[in-house]
């Protein structure tokens, strides 16, 4: 007779042992370890293979394809194609555009730019919507009503276009804030416009949550044990938050990297010559009749990113909480009593 | 059959009815007179203001707006660099040794509001564009008796400028004499304006002018329109009968900001006529498939470069500045302009009096490595700046990377091109270091090349046009006499010698002279537009086939 698997594994174990059983999501999470490998070897195959930096230009040399000299790019101001291995793996890719940079190695580093920027902006959007959810759903009161108002006014704002306004003016002018001071190319502008504006996707639902766990009896046992507020909240709610932050965690890297896409796009995200998965597809829009693979390529790598992410993120949930939605779902419920005047709709949860 | 027959017959007649009601176009020689221009720019123009607009964009829309008391004929290439009376009856009476102009204003004119126009409009005119800190205004402040108190004070009048509103005289007298006065009338900054114009930047309203169009319509960063301007054809037009009408009745202009979709609403008959060349990416196929037919290459008197500001370090170096010359390869920029620029490098482009061929510094990556080392520039710290237009935002980007190649820590900026100009153009802009910039001929004279660009009585705290900030006394000195003289073979020689005393001091590093393009819809007949080197295409010089 076999053995039930709850009786000898732990909730990690089990919930590994449910994420690896959803086949899908172990594809796409072995599609996504395979696009971090990409990127982190940008380094190498620039050095090693391309010879060149990502933003090195060759507008006036040639290179050696089967035994003949090409323009990287012609008189006419084409870039040379993709030439796969032709060139010894120069120009795998081909020419980004007519300052003749190596367009594989600039995806690659590009790459490194999109996801450190995604991961980042998750990170602080997460670390602050945590702390803001746990203070509002714990203190309630005017502590909860002060927080709810201005993640309310933040998530009222149209996000994108006073992300593209902000970004433009920190493009053009940096910002300096008393010790605080950021240059116009720093990533931190855009790191920092893109986990302000998605605290709240995070805090609204943790927020929920919290209220429903400061209800339950463990909670009610700490406070009569005499434990302070700080204890309670870091020590007994936030172990039981883990799930969704997880969850959160995951989807906001999706939506983050999506966010510095259309920032970059726009030129108010990251700047010239510095590439990101965003600006490589705004320069490759130009030769799109000549050189279609530009644009494609880049929009390609943030689409499989994007949606590894969100199927890791989806399958997270289900394994390491299984009733969390329904948890999820009263909680959001709850809260929504509770004033929410706005359901989460950018970042899904089903 | 019957049937089919007789609604036939009634849908030829409809049509034959339709045809002959077209709102009184006439039909003559193949092409119609009136419709409406829909034309498309890629960047709203610096200013829509007579008095302030420094930028081919802003002089191409408001050429046939705004008359000045001179003009340029209306014809292409050599031709259109003739000036020709424009509001005055002539051409100026130059007397006292070159330092009193006399003009004659042509009696009955009208501005399209219905002002009459008085001479001392012209003394306004000029005043206001110097209290609004013109980019052109150094012409006129260097030249124009008591303008420089005025300048400083902004308490008018000028006593240098007389006008009798009862003759129409006006009698200017300059502080010396100035070969190239005769040309600056010719250009907007002082074309009349009535006196009740608003001391301030007009290009959301602008005001009333004397052409043959009027702008009706105005929104900044989106787009303009014109209509006929009522007097000219009541007044202005028959008393200045060399100034063509125009052909269309009325125009739209619209900002569109991505050049690939403009070639493809031009290929499509969306829009009539772009006024920018088509994006690099498109140029070679546009040229093969519409030359001749829709497309025309248009040769320009221009220089493309980058400055370094010599104010500040590292660019007070003239070794410094003189490595990035080296470094500089303008072959690389032939070909991120697609073909667009023919490399040169020096000030004075080919066409221009006084231009003779020279290469100071032949690219050259050692030899720059070399003067950097010796120059060992304290300040390695450095802002380069360009617009967002390609190629120039490529030509930027190039030009950064040269500068990391000399071992420079960059930052790149880049500048929406509707306000790149105004921008670097500001004083208090910081870290002003170094960056891309190109310009056209104001008319025919290489001075044009040296005063508002080198002279360091050009720099001015906004709309500075010597983005370097070279205030050398000796090159201030012989830009200023050589000034004073009409133009010769003397004055042409010496010019050549102040272009390459000029370029042994690097505040440039000039990489090319760069083609046009008028590139029409197929229901444009492109014979017929004119595109003038000082004013660019001519709106009245459009028809319909």
């Amino acid at each position: 007779m076999p053995t039930e698997p709850s009786a000898e594994r732990g909730p990690w174990s089990l919930a590994l042992h449910r994420f690896l059983r959803n086949r899908l999501a172990v594809a796409f999470l072995g599609l996504f370890i395979l696009i971090i490998v990409f990127v982190l070897a940008a380094p190498l195959w620039a050095d090693h293979v391309a010879e060149t930096g990502p933003n090195q230009e060759h507008t006036v040399e040639q290179i050696t394809v089967d035994g003949e000299k090409k323009d990287v790019v012609s008189i006419e101001g084409k870039p040379i194609g993709p030439q796969w291995f032709a060139a010894g793996g120069k120009f795998f890719l081909g020419a980004d555009s007519r300052l003749g940079r190596d367009e594989m190695v600039r995806l690659m580093y590009g790459g490194r730019t999109s996801l450190l920027i995604g991961i980042s902006a998750a990170l602080i959007a997460t670390a602050l919507a945590i702390v803001l959810g746990l203070l509002a759903g714990y203190f309630g009161g005017w502590v909860d009503s002060l927080i709810a108002r201005a993640l309310d006014v933040i998530w009222s704002l149209p996000v994108f276009l006073i992300g593209l306004a902000i970004g433009i003016a920190l493009a053009v002018g940096g910002l300096k804030i008393g010790p605080l001071e950021l240059s116009s190319g720093s990533l931190w502008n855009p790191i920092l416009i893109i986990s302000i504006f998605t605290v709240p996707y995070i805090a609204r639902p943790i927020r929920g949550e919290v209220l429903s766990l400061s209800r339950k009896e463990f909670v009610e046992a700490a406070i009569a044990q005499g434990a302070s507020p700080g204890r309670v909240m870091f020590t007994e709610i936030l172990p039981n938050l883990a799930s969704t932050v997880i969850v959160f965690f995951t989807l906001m890297i999706a939506n983050s990297m999506l966010f510095e896409a259309g920032l970059s796009f726009l030129g108010a995200g990251v700047q010239p010559p510095n590439s990101s998965w965003g600006t490589m597809i705004t320069v490759g829009v130009e030769l799109l009749r000549i050189q279609p693979l530009l644009a494609i390529l880049p929009g390609l790598m943030i689409m499989l990113t994007v949606l590894s992410l969100n199927i890791v993120g989806d399958a997270l949930r289900d394994a390491l909480d299984p009733r969390g939605k329904a948890r999820l779902d009263a909680a959001l419920q709850f809260e929504a009593q509770a004033g929410a005047t706005r359901p989460v709709g950018e970042v899904s949860l089903s | 059959m019957k049937k089919l027959g007789a609604v036939i017959a009634v849908l030829v007649l409809a049509t034959i009815g339709l045809a002959s009601c077209g709102g009184g176009d006439d039909t003559s020689g193949g092409s119609q007179k009136g419709g409406t221009l829909n034309g498309t720019y890629a960047s709203f123009p610096d200013y829509l203001d007579p008095a302030l607009s420094y930028t081919a964009e802003g002089w191409t829309a408001m050429a046939d707006v705004y008359v000045p008391l001179l003009t340029y004929k209306h014809a292409n290439g050599e031709e259109g660099s003739e000036v020709i009376p424009g509001l005055a009856k002539e051409l100026p009476k130059i007397s006292n040794g070159g330092k009193t102009y006399t003009l004659t204003l042509r009696p009955g004119l009208k501005y399209s509001d219905g002002t009459p126009v008085k001479a001392s409009d012209f003394p306004f005119a000029v005043e206001r564009m110097i209290e609004l800190n013109s980019g052109g205004s150094p012409f006129y402040i260097a030249a124009i008796e008591g303008a420089e108190k005025f300048a400083e004070t902004k308490q008018g009048p000028i006593p240098g400028i007389e006008a009798d509103d009862k003759t129409g005289e006006i009698v200017i007298n300059l502080e010396k004499p100035r070969g190239t006065f005769t040309n600056e009338l010719g250009l907007m900054f002082v074309a009349p304006l009535p006196q009740d114009t608003p001391i301030e930047d007009l290009s959301a309203d602008p005001p009333p002018g004397t052409g043959p169009y009027v702008i009706t319509k105005s929104q900044p960063g989106k787009g303009w329109e014109y209509e006929r301007n009522p007097y000219w054809a009541k007044v202005n037009g028959k008393a200045m009968p060399d100034l063509p009408e125009g052909v269309v009745d009325s125009a739209k202009m619209t900002v569109i900001r991505n050049p690939e979709t403009q070639v493809d609403d031009i290929e499509q008959g969306t829009y009539d006529w772009m006024q920018n060349p088509p994006p690099a990416s498109r140029y070679a196929e546009v040229k093969e498939e519409f030359e001749g037919t829709q497309f025309r290459v248009e040769p320009t008197i221009s220089t493309y470069y980058f400055w370094m500001n010599m104010n500040h370090a590292p660019f007070d170096d003239v070794k410094v500045r003189q490595a990035v010359n080296y470094a500089v390869d303008a072959k690389a920029l032939e070909r991120i302009y697609a073909g667009q620029i023919a490399a040169t490098q020096q000030i004075l482009p080919p066409g221009m009096p006084g231009y003779e061929k020279f290469e100071l510094y032949p690219h050259d990556m050692d030899k720059a490595e070399e003067l950097m080392k010796e120059a060992k520039p304290s300040d390695m710290d450095i802002t380069v700046w360009t617009d967002t237009e390609s190629p120039n935002n490529e030509a930027g980007e190039y030009f950064n990377e040269v500068l990391k190649e000399l071992g420079f820590n960059t930052t790149l900026k880049q500048i929406n091109a509707d306000n790149y100009f105004t921008v670097i153009g500001n004083q208090s802009t910081p870290d002003l270091d170094a960056g891309w910039s190109d310009w056209f001929q104001d008319y025919p004279h290489p001075n044009d090349f040296f005063q508002p660009l080198l002279s360091g009585e050009s720099i001015l705290p906004t709309n500075n046009g010597n983005f370097a900030e070279l205030d050398d006394p000796a090159v201030n000195k012989k830009i200023t006499e050589l000034g004073e003289d009409q133009l010769g073979p003397e004055q042409e020689a010496a010019y050549k010698e102040l272009d390459k005393e000029i370029m042994e001091l690097a505040p440039w590093a000039p990489y090319g002279t760069r083609t046009l393009s008028t590139f029409v819809a197929d229901t444009i007949d492109l014979e017929s537009v004119i595109f003038n080197p000082t004013f660019g295409h001519y709106l009245s010089s459009f028809e319909f086939k």
